[in-house]
């Protein structure tokens, strides 16, 4: 047993100690965005807080969406490196989350997964985004609700692409909650349209959001 | 050794050979049929739908690629439509011209780490509202290899 002790501390314990080693100093990144940002970029950085060279071998993204650079991939013990992560999301909205796994040669079997976590708030929000009905189906109207949560937001128009599906706008609190009711002629056949919500926000490029109804 | 001693010993060595086998083979036995029953029972989210499922569901679903224009114009899935983040806004229209509130929509991306398809059905579910869609397990790769 003391044998067995003596080669741990001797050579074990050393040589796991001398392992390299990257120390990340934050591999786990939230943000806060609004849809028109459209995309966001974070620096993970890292040491090699080890006594030898770490390579990092690979870096991987979870989806097409996200790049992940990185300046160089030999680290000397001691020496500094920043991944840097640009997710685009394109103006989705809620809690979105990519990961970007790194590879060195040190722990090959343990990659590190890096953690971007995004929230993009939306202004504006419009429930549902779609309306239908079946053929056959009573030709009656159906409410979409648009409400603005934060900013104020008044709506300048509303428009259908198709006259068989009229539309109308109801305001209910101005700045903050509107209704908009689409009502087809009749339900005999399929029909679509494009319901245009040409907006007041942002201010330097106002947003034009869309409902879609269909007769199915 | 007389003859008769040597042909003892060699039945016995094989006798013997036979038992540790025999002994060796239950317990491997167990352990492929839990490997094989595992790598076919592989977690299935509750918005997932493997890729015999799907086939089966033949022309009762509606199959979206979540992939980039690019990927999806070197294959796809028969009568797949394209819908992506990227043009989500031009695409969606066309998306819901083929939509059948009656069919189950199955939307796909590259499988393994990839998550546009999980995305793509998000928005539906969250913006449009739809709620039969599925998320293809294993992606186009999985859909090929079988």
């Amino acid at each position: 047993m003391q044998k067995y002790l003596c080669f741990l501390s001797c050579y074990l314990l050393p040589a796991m100690c001398a392992f390299a080693d990257l120390h990340w100093d934050k591999p786990l990144q939230e943000f806060n965005k609004t849809p028109d940002d459209r995309k966001v970029e974070a620096h993970f950085t890292f040491k090699n807080t080890g006594a030898t060279t770490v390579v990092v071998k690979s870096v991987k993204t979870s989806c097409g969406c996200t790049t992940a650079r990185l300046d160089k991939k030999v680290y000397l013990p001691g020496d500094q490196g920043d991944i840097v992560a640009t997710y685009s999301y394109w103006g989705i909205t809620g809690s979105l989350r990519k990961l970007i796994t790194v590879v060195s040669d040190d722990r090959p079997d343990q990659p590190v997964i890096l953690d971007l976590r995004v929230f993009v708030h939306e202004p504006f929000e419009v429930k549902p985004g779609l309306v239908y009905w079946r053929t056959g189906d009573p030709a009656e109207a159906k409410v979409v609700r648009l409400t603005a949560d934060g900013y104020p937001v008044k709506i300048k128009s509303v428009t259908s692409s198709n006259s068989r599906l009229s539309v109308s706008l109801e305001t209910i609190k101005s700045g903050e909650e509107y209704a908009v009711a689409i009502k087809p002629t009749d339900t005999s056949q399929k029909e679509s349209a494009e319901i245009a919500v040409q907006t007041d926000f942002p201010a330097d490029a106002p947003r034009v959001y869309t409902i879609h109804a269909r007769i199915k | 050794m007389p003859g008769s001693s040597r042909a003892k010993c060699v039945r016995l060595v094989i006798r013997q050979a036979c038992a540790i086998l025999a002994i060796a083979l239950v317990p491997a036995a167990v352990s492929g049929g839990v490997q094989l029953k595992w790598r076919h029972e592989e977690p299935l989210a509750a918005d997932e739908i493997r890729p015999a499922v799907a086939r089966a569901l033949g022309a009762e679903a509606l199959f979206v690629d979540a992939r980039t224009g690019q990927r999806y114009a070197q294959g796809h899935i028969a009568g797949a439509l394209l819908l992506n983040n990227e043009s989500w806004d031009d695409l969606v229209p066309k998306f819901l011209d083929a939509w059948d509130p009656d069919k189950k929509v199955v939307v796909y991306c590259d499988g393994g780490g990839c998550d546009a398809a999980e995305e793509i059905a998000g928005r539906m579910r969250r913006e449009l509202q739809l709620h039969d869609v599925y998320v293809l397990k294993g992606g186009w790769p999985a859909w090929q290899s079988r």
